[in-house]
């Protein structure tokens, strides 16, 4: 079906058009504690098609579909002649698509990913953790895929890459006598990182242990807050997407390059870095989803926007012919150690609800539950009650660890200190 | 009109039935569930207007489950020949016999369960609707929108964005059994207006939204959205921080049904029952609310984006009372759980798509209404809030932990509002306290479905929540 739908495409006669075929075969397995509740597989083509028309001098509009492989050519004719009237109907300002350079002349796809091989990595893992008699997995889904996908676009561009794609989810539960909690992980990466995976699911035991001996947490009223875990990825996140073409020409962002993201900065500045490769990333590509190659780059250099990253059409109307949108991001360390992140007082949360920090406003929440307060001398578990603010007023008072950590698509400092949070306890 | 069914469906139906007895050769149980779902989606910006054919949840594929020596398997493709049944039958044994080989290898025990009774049944439905998604006029659709995202920019000088979206998915599914051939096609449609806002560089977002049953049609409605987003919005640019602590407070139908959908919906997604992660399982025929709490779950108890007339495992979809005046009765439950647990599948079993494996999910989860009216419980409350607009929720059935997150609340002191409006809000608690508190319950009641659900943080699926204004205390912060 691919190979009719780019001839239809290439005889259309339209401005541009843009092809994302991407075949998945998938092997999945279902746990409840350790035996098996189901195995599924799957083998699946989807292919996606934009089509772009010109609307006047200044003008192109855009209609984008998916034309199943088991369309019939009938079917796949009259799709791509929809979406040539429909692409009719909606303008936008002029721009064009991007055409190929060096590195996708100079593009080789990997070898093939051996999903059984990937998918046995993650049942012995899972199946071998060090459990107690008061710590063990609930369940856990285990999803393995070897992905190909190929790009292809009017301009000339026609790349392929394969590449694996894996998740875990697990649940694990801690018991004291009666009373029996829950802690929640999903991993994504690309295979099996099985010391990776054991690291953190014993230290996620650990957690519900102190769990279950928590006190409530204290109403603190304004405290400094650590993040050590990958919750605080949606910090960084909201970092990333204020550097985003569609954000900052929207007037969403407001972050300018070369000038400072805040004023007044106690702390340390962060440094945001695109990267194309993390080891075992679900995310190392070549290219992103519209062709661009990717490319190391900073984006945010001790607090001062350098490069905004992300879609071809909005980094287009902003003359960024060199964009792309990320796939890996790194936050550099920080001038100080963990330890030294960890003097005066401080409340670490490590279990949340669900902690977000929303991109639009910089407004964080999340319930607590479980944190350590370290009062100065002395740190115990505690439980409920949640944290509020803006990053807006936060930036001034951000601490990072020099030591980092990975997470997937992400390499952040192992250690982030956010000052003056609202700590709301659950006694006021 | 009547939704059609999918011809395509119609011209691979003898295939997969062909298929189905090939599987028979080697399995015990076998069905099928075919979907073929078209849509379209239309967004309009000020800097940007897309136009897609593609939904949540447009699809076209099949997969396939089968039952052997207790353990159920599944195999999904989208590339189906009806005149070759062979070649798929091949290609899905070569797959699940890999798997067994890994499976032994690695000694992985089985989880058993037993064998799906496949009652025989036949239905064919097809849903009204005025408009199909397919043939929807979409220059009108884009005309309509872009005029909201205008008239927007207009309202108010400090609007930097006005957003229109508005989708429709005509969905066609089919499940197939020695025993059972369901069909059925309908078509659902969603709308939102957005207004953000920019004052001394901070951003805040007014929205609002529509669903239900039906087509295009519905986004006529949309344009008298606009305002109400738009004075959202303005109003969080001035909204102070609320002081941390328990207050008497009265929420809006969304903010009800995000507890209803928080509190016992999740809570009592029976497969949770099954893996010992829900304390609802200790609970049923017990007091988890107060005497004018009641609540509903099912596909047929109110007409929104998941009201199907059967599910992904071939269940006709169902109504039940969960929580009946304070005493939760039941929970949900897809086919699989309910043959574990013992008891009848509710019609609750549902995939993100025919790639994902079924789980226990919501549909229409709803609060009774009451006798109230919303002046009498505003008049109600000494000290407190009026909470409108839900951002998101999360909850935690193994303790009836729950967080809300709300768009903003307005002051009520001494049985007035006072005009002052606090944001964003967090509300936490034990859903038994906040269910217990519930003293009052508005005669009306509304049901919103543009949201999308996960299970843990993944397997998205269309579900719908709502009820009355309700009187109940909570902790804020």
């Amino acid at each position: 079906m691919l190979e009719q739908v780019l001839e239809l495409l290439k005889g259309a006669g339209v401005y541009a058009w843009e092809v994302t075929d991407e075949k998945t075969e998938g092997w999945e397995f279902y746990f409840i504690r350790h035996a098996l509740d189901q195995n599924r597989a799957k083998a699946v083509e989807h292919i996606s098609v934009k089509v772009y028309q010109h609307i006047g001098e200044a003008s192109i509009g855009a209609a984008e579909a998916e034309i199943h492989p088991s369309a019939t050519p009938e079917e796949a004719r009259r799709l791509v002649e929809r979406l040539k009237a429909q692409a009719s109907l909606a303008p936008n300002r002029i721009y064009t698509l991007r055409g190929p350079d060096a590195a996708h002349a100079a593009h080789r796809n990997s070898a093939g990913v051996d999903v059984p091989s990937i998918a046995k990595d993650f049942l012995t893992t899972l199946a071998s953790l060090p459990e107690t008699e008061t710590e063990d997995l609930n369940s856990y889904e285990i999803f393995v895929s070897a992905v190909t996908r190929r790009f292809v676009n009017s301009q000339g561009i026609d790349v392929t890459e394969t590449y694996p794609r894996s998740m875990a989810e697990v649940v694990v539960n801690a018991r004291s006598g009666r009373e029996e909690i829950e802690l929640y992980r999903m991993y994504n990466s690309g295979s099996c990182d099985a010391a990776g995976l054991r690291r953190n699911l014993e230290r996620t035991m650990a957690y519900g242990r102190d769990r279950l001996r928590a006190a409530p947490t204290p109403p603190l009223g304004r405290a400094d807050v650590l993040l050590s875990t990958d919750d605080v990825l949606a910090v960084y996140r909201y970092f990333a997407a204020r550097l985003d073409p569609s954000m900052v020409l929207r007037q969403l962002s407001d972050w300018k390059l070369g000038v400072p993201i805040a004023e007044d900065v106690q702390g340390d500045r962060v440094t945001l870095t695109a990267l194309r490769e993390l080891p075992n990333s679900s995310r190392n590509r070549a290219f992103d989803a519209e062709g661009a190659p990717i490319r190391d780059l900073v984006m945010l250099r001790d607090g001062v926007p350098e490069h905004y990253l992300g879609g071809r059409m909005f980094s287009a109307y902003m003359g960024l012919e060199d964009s792309f949108m990320p796939g890996n991001l790194a936050v550099s360390g920080g001038s100080r150690s963990e330890a030294e992140l960890r003097q005066g007082s401080w409340l670490e949360p490590v279990e949340f609800s669900d902690f977000q920090v929303d991109p639009m406003t910089g407004d964080i929440f999340g319930e607590i539950r479980l944190a350590y307060w370290h009062d100065g001398e002395r740190t115990v578990p505690v439980s409920g009650g949640s944290i509020s603010g803006n990053m807006h007023a936060l930036l001034g008072e951000l601490r990072l660890s020099a030591e980092t950590v990975q997470y997937d698509n992400w390499r952040v400092p192992a250690l982030t200190r956010l000052g003056g949070v609202t700590v709301t306890g659950i006694e006021s | 009109m009547k939704a059609p069914f999918s011809p395509y469906l119609l011209g691979i139906r003898d295939g997969l039935a062909r298929l189905i007895a090939l599987l028979e050769r080697d399995y015990d149980y076998v069905s099928a569930l075919a979907a073929d779902s078209v849509g379209l989606a239309v967004n309009i910006s000020q800097h940007a207007k897309a136009v897609r054919s593609e939904t949540m949840t447009t699809e076209r594929g099949v997969v396939f489950r089968v039952w052997k020596d207790g353990l159920y398997s599944e195999y999904a493709l989208n590339e189906f020949d009806p005149a070759r049944p062979e070649a798929a039958y091949a290609q899905i044994r070569r797959a699940l016999d890999a798997q067994m080989a890994l499976l032994r290898a690695t000694g992985t025990q089985v989880y058993e369960t037993p064998k799906l009774p496949d009652k025989p049944l036949t239905l064919f439905v097809e849903k009204e609707t005025e408009q199909l998604p397919e043939t929807a006029d979409v220059g009108a659709l884009v005309a309509a929108l872009t005029a909201i995202s205008d008239r927007g920019m207009t309202l108010y000088s400090r609007v930097i964005e006005c957003m229109a979206s508005a989708q429709s998915t005509h969905i066609s599914k089919l499940f197939l059994s020695r025993n059972r051939d369901l069909s059925q096609s309908y078509v659902y449609s969603e709308g939102t207006v957005a207004a953000v806002v920019m004052e001394h560089g901070r951003n805040q977002v007014g929205y609002e939204s529509l669903s239900g049953l039906g087509g295009p049609e519905l986004f006529a409605g949309l344009a008298e959205k606009l305002d109400k987003a738009v004075q959202t919005a303005v109003e969080l640019l001035s909204a102070e921080s609320i002081e941390p602590g328990e207050y008497e407070i009265i929420t809006a139908p969304e903010v009800t049904g995000l507890i209803a959908h928080e509190a016992f919906g999740h809570g009592v997604e029976m497969d949770m029952f099954v893996k010992n992660r829900a304390l609802g399982k200790d609970y049923i025929d017990k007091r988890v609310g107060s005497e004018p709490c009641t609540m509903h779950e099912g596909a047929l108890c109110a007409e929104d984006v998941t009201s199907y007339a059967f599910d992904d495992e071939g269940t006709l979809a169902g109504d039940v009372t969960e929580i009946d005046r304070g005493i939760l009765r039941t929970g949900i439950c897809d086919a699989l759980s309910a043959l574990r647990l013992g008891v009848e599948p509710t019609g609750n079993g549902k995939r993100e798509n025919f790639e994902h494996k079924v789980y226990t999910r919501m549909t229409n989860t709803v609060f009774d209404s009451g006798d109230s009216t919303l002046e009498e419980m505003i008049a109600s409350v000494q000290r407190g809030y009026l909470l409108e607009g839900m951002e998101s929720g999360m909850e935690d059935p193994k303790h009836w932990g729950i967080q809300c997150i709300i768009k903003l609340g307005r002051e009520i002191v001494d049985g007035k509002l006072t005009g002052r409006v606090v944001a964003p809000i967090i509300m936490t608690g034990y859903v038994p306290d906040l269910l217990g508190g519930i003293s009052m319950l508005s005669r009306d009641r509304q049901v919103f479905g543009s949201g999308g659900c996960g299970k843990g943080h993944k397997e998205w699926v269309k579900v719908s929540d709502g009820g009355p204004y309700l009187k109940t205390k909570a902790r804020l912060g």
